[in-house]
């Protein structure tokens, strides 16, 4: 692994600074796809900026607004937070279905979403809530939808000398129940083959798939029939999945394999959430 | 045995201390002084011929000190079939090969330098499966086997890329089909798996200026790397001193020598400097030891009664690019190849194959666990054939006392029957518990695959005030060598175990022991240190008739002092005896006791080279896992609700520890049963690291039963037999076998992943 440099930042603008002025820098929070990237070689940083430090990035809070998660945060906590066990719980399963224990215990949500991994187990939940994330920079802060936030393989909205201030899951909160359920091959510390949230709100429901196209995606003509047309049989609204996911095939599952699994998944959600 | 104090009781470990505070030292944890950090220059082609190799930009990166590459150092190395370079010469033969070495101030700055290694390759046609690699027109990846020294009880065929045939001819196997009622026949694929040890493979050297070489290395057997290397650097053993720390596990990957090669001519190079390799994850999965796979066919033949007439064996095994060690891994997997079960016609070849693959090797079970898988899945297939009960089938073939095996070697204090019952019973065997619930067992059998003449040699000290050292040349890698070994001798010495030493090896002061592996050294060692202890015991006896003037007989020892059983009041302390002991007009008697033992075995045999008949069996033993599955039908994944080991130990000189054995072996075999297996792609393994290469981990470990039988071996020490290896060879044929009994779907390879179990269930509808 090549040398880099190494700032723990005191204060979010001397971070923007450094990101913005120079090449290869990247924030660090857990570092838990960042290091092992950098190893890897998927990254070749020159300089790693520290945001750990940051108070203003710490908070995690309920308001008026919602539940705002700093990105320095941990997913150990995301999955403990009580308004978060009470009021949106997909979002406590989605976090703490990432990696194991110790890796939780480092990574943040909003790193989870930065590395947009088309298999983060966060985003899916963070779909069907509708969040916001709130980005910062040296122009000021800006808020986009997840949906937009993820726009490839490792790639994201973020500009250059941008970074995730905050997620914020606004109010009012789903009054029924979500689930996320994954798939994997060990069913435990192991990336998604398929993930797959699903939320009821009132009568209706969203669905949010990941790592079955090069973002998660929005099962939006499963949404339709049940939403618009009234379907009720799950298995036959859950086939519609395949209208809009394109998976591939890698070590963790083939395309058919996926395919498949994300129709299952996408029945077993609405069953649990729609009722049999 | 009843009354005995230390054997059979659960001590605590006598390296538990030291390890749960941090304190026990590892390879890492061993060197002051000046030091060298080596990293490799490996092959990015997976066969080809080394053109040139311009190492320039490397020696002028800062820190660098030296880089060697294969034309320095051309002796070839091998335990059976000398074969490998440590650094590819002329050619490479697998992706990942190393090529060029480069020592270092830092690893850093040697990883950096040996990226600017220049080499260039003529690449060759490769071949990555071993029944391709065996046909007449097949790439020849050594092309100079016929030259190759070779353990004259292999057979290579030069020419061709087969590294060695067994063939097993016993009775009439023509007959003996033509005997059954019913024959099936089938094809059994087994993948390649690594070790995955906590601790990757290192190494460390420093050449003194007067010659002597000394090396620290992970390895199972510090003598065989003594060996290996003398006869290799052309250096007698004497010059050699070859040290095995604690090692943080083995499971045979360590075993043989593996990178101490590629550190020992850089420390020649920089007399007074520790030269020190590290091997990471990557490097470890890639470039070490990996589970050879296997392509079977194999056919039996069963008469109505169940009673199994004939059985055909055809296994070709994927050696990789070098089979120095697998050749003996094929050959064993040949001679027990009627598993736990008599069969009188038994027609078995057994090929060992190159291919430009990572290097094949021993890895636990060393060939049983696939050889057993296609024999343990076949049994159900067999069962069901007769529409019998799969118990019932094991029990009319299993082996018994007096039974004989592929071999024609008779086996002896058999409880195989007890291990079958024992995990039947627990898991309920017979009781459907619901729809996609299903059960199974498999049968297991392993004898020590070694050499016939493979010793062991233990000293014991006892000190001036009774206490006492072992020395033996055993590896501690996790599984409580040590404390077992300090068992057998407190037994026999009567010195309680808290007052005993041992120490993990080193050449230049622990005598031999061939090595740490198969399952051996509770047997091997064991038995020479029940002998030194003997000996030691023997000599205080010895000392005390001449210091109380009482005939040796009438004397008895309680491991404090040694009296007469006439009157009990003529005695001595153990301190008067060892102490070099004298008589009270001040003459001495007897200088420090020194307890020696050794061991070789007399049982066994070579095997003939056209039928294979023979005795290979130092012991074997036996055993059976039972398992209770639930199948989730539309995404296939396997629950494993019990999972029950049982072994014969024959004694357990310890059974906290033989439990706890029983339950790693049987969590490593569940691991391959469900997840592990190594993806290659021309030769590239893809999974190198652990986010791709599952194994199991403590949330996907099942509760397990484990079950000690103990049917004394009689030449072990208090009826001791090797339990290691054992516990896993059963698990993967078990839990395909309950999947069956769940959904009546085959498998004939794992793991069992869930899209591996969706794909057969889809198939089958």
């Amino acid at each position: 692994m090549p040398s880099y440099e190494y700032v723990k930042c005191t204060d979010l603008k001397q971070a923007f600074d450094l990101l913005s002025s120079r090449e290869q820098a990247y924030p660090l929070a857990g570092g838990t796809d960042l290091m092992v990237g950098m190893r890897g070689g998927k990254f070749t940083a020159r300089l790693l900026v520290d945001l750990k430090d940051l108070e203003e990035l710490k908070i995690l809070r309920e308001d008026e607004k919602g539940i705002t998660v700093g990105a320095a945060v941990i997913l150990n906590e995301i999955a403990a937070y009580e308004p978060i066990l009470k009021n949106i719980p997909i979002l406590a399963q989605g976090a703490h279905s990432v990696g194991s224990y110790s890796i939780r215990n480092r990574g943040t949500l909003a790193g989870n979403i930065c590395n947009a991994s088309p298999a983060a187990d966060t985003a899916a939940p963070l779909y069907c809530l509708g969040a916001s994330i709130v980005i910062a920079g040296t122009g000021g802060q800006r808020t986009v939808p997840v949906e937009e936030f993820f726009t490839g393989p490792g790639k994201t909205d973020l500009k250059k000398g941008e970074l995730v201030h905050s997620v914020l899951v606004p109010k009012p909160y789903p009054q029924e129940k979500g689930v996320y359920i994954k798939a994997s091959r060990t069913g435990s510390v192991d990336l998604a083959t398929v993930g797959v949230a699903v939320q009821r709100w009132g009568d209706k429901v969203k669905i949010a798939v990941g790592a079955v196209a090069p973002t998660p995606v929005r099962a939006l003509a499963v949404e339709e029939a049940v939403n618009e047309k009234g379907e009720k049989d799950w298995a036959r609204a859950a086939k519609l999945v395949h209208e809009s996911i394109s998976p591939i095939t890698d070590l963790r599952g083939s395309r058919d394999y996926r395919y498949h699994i994300a129709e299952v998944l996408v029945r077993r959600g609405l069953e649990q959430t729609m009722g049999v | 045995m009843s009354d005995m104090k230390y054997v059979g009781t659960d001590v605590l470990r006598v390296d538990a201390l030291e390890k749960v505070t941090g304190a026990a030292q590892y390879i890492e944890d061993r060197f002051i002084g000046p030091m060298l950090h080596v990293k490799m220059k490996k092959s990015t082609v997976a066969h080809g011929k080394i053109k040139s190799i311009d190492t320039s930009k490397a020696l002028q990166y800062p820190g660098v000190k030296a880089v060697l590459t294969g034309k320095e150092y051309p002796n070839k190395i091998g335990l059976y079939l000398i074969d490998r370079n440590f650094l590819a010469v002329d050619k490479v033969r697998f992706w990942g090969e190393p090529v060029a070495i480069v020592a270092a101030v830092t690893e850093e700055a040697a990883a950096e330098a040996a990226e600017l290694i220049e080499v260039e390759y003529e690449e060759l046609p490769g071949v990555f499966d071993p029944r391709e690699a065996m046909k007449p027109d097949a790439p020849l990846i050594h092309e100079d086997l016929g030259s190759y020294k070779v353990v004259p009880i292999f057979y290579p065929k030069p020419g061709t890329n087969i590294a060695n045939h067994f063939k097993l001819r016993k009775g009439d196997v023509e007959k003996g089909f033509a005997e059954a009622d019913f024959i099936v026949e089938r094809d059994y694929k087994v993948p390649q798996m690594q070790h995955v040890s906590i601790e990757t493979h290192k190494a460390a050297a420093h050449w003194s200026p007067d010659g002597k070489l000394t090396v620290w290395s992970t390895a199972q057997s510090p003598n065989v790397v003594r060996q290996l290397l003398s006869e290799s650097l052309d250096m007698p053993m004497h010059k050699i001193r070859v040290i095995s720390s604690y090692i943080g596990g083995g499971f045979g990957g360590k075993a043989g020598a593996s990178l101490e090669g590629l550190v020992i001519p850089l420390a020649q190079k920089f007399p007074g400097h520790v030269v020190r390799i590290v091997f990471n994850r990557e490097e470890d999965m890639q470039g070490t030891f990996t589970r050879q796979a296997l392509y079977a066919h194999l056919k039996t033949g069963v008469r109505k009664d169940g009673r199994i007439t004939a059985l055909e064996y055809e296994m070709i095994w994927d050696g990789g690019a070098y089979t120095e060690y697998g050749v003996n891994i094929v050959r064993a997997a040949g001679y027990s190849s009627s598993g736990a079960y008599e069969i009188p016609n038994v027609k078995t070849d057994s090929y060992c194959v190159y291919t430009n693959n990572s290097i094949g090797g021993p890895v636990r079970g060393f060939g049983m666990c696939e050889m057993q898988w296609g024999i343990e899945r076949q049994m159900d297939e067999i069962a069901k054939e007769l529409n019998m009960d799969p118990l019932e089938i094991r029990l009319i073939n299993g082996m018994k006392e007096g039974s004989k095996t592929a071999t024609g070697q008779e086996v002896h204090n058999v409880g195989f029957d007890k291990c079958l019952k024992a995990v039947a019973d627990k898991i309920g065997w017979g009781k459907k518990e619901g729809k996609y619930r299903g059960k199974g067992i498999a049968g297991l059998v392993k004898c020590p695959a070694q050499p016939s003449n493979a010793s062991s040699s233990a000293i014991i000290r006892i000190n001036e005030d009774g206490t006492a050292h072992i020395l033996v040349g055993a590896t501690e890698m996790g599984q409580g060598m040590l404390t077992a070994i300090t068992q057998i001798a407190a037994e026999t010495l009567h010195i309680p175990v808290e007052k005993i030493d041992i120490k993990i090896p080193d050449t230049d002061f622990t005598p031999y022991e061939w090595q740490t592996v198969g399952s051996r050294v509770t047997y091997t060692c064991g038995t020479s240190v029940k002998r030194a202890a003997e000996d030691a015991l023997g000599q205080i006896y010895c000392i005390a008739a001449n210091l109380l003037e009482v005939p040796e007989e009438e004397l008895t020892f309680d491991g404090k002092k040694i009296y007469s059983t006439k009157d009990p009041n003529v005695k001595a302390t153990i301190r008067e005896i060892a102490d070099s002991c004298k008589k009270c007009t001040g003459e001495g008697i007897a200088g420090p006791i020194i307890g020696r033992g050794s061991f070789v075995p007399s049982n066994m045999t070579n095997l003939d080279p056209e039928t294979g008949q023979g005795n290979p069996g130092m012991f074997y033993c036996f055993g059976a896992t039972g398992v209770e599955v639930e199948v989730d039908p539309e995404t296939g994944v396997v629950t494993i609700l019990q999972l029950v080991s049982a072994i014969d130990a024959g004694k357990a000189i310890n059974p906290r520890l033989a439990h706890a054995q029983l339950r790693g072996g049987t969590v490593m075999g569940l691991s391959t049963a469900l997840y592990e297996e190594l993806r290659f792609d021309k030769g590239v393994i893809l999974n190198r690291n652990f986010t791709d290469y599952k194994i199991c981990s403590i949330d996907n470990t099942p509760h397990i039963d484990s079950f000690i039988i103990e049917t004394p071996e009689e030449g072990g020490p208090f009826g001791a037999r090797g339990i290691g290896e054992q516990p896993m060879i059963g698990v993967a044929p078990a839990v395909a076998n309950a999947v069956n009994d769940a959904l009546g779907v085959d498998f004939n390879t794992f793991p069992l992943t869930p899209e591996r179990v969706w794909r057969v269930i889809n198939e089958k509808k």
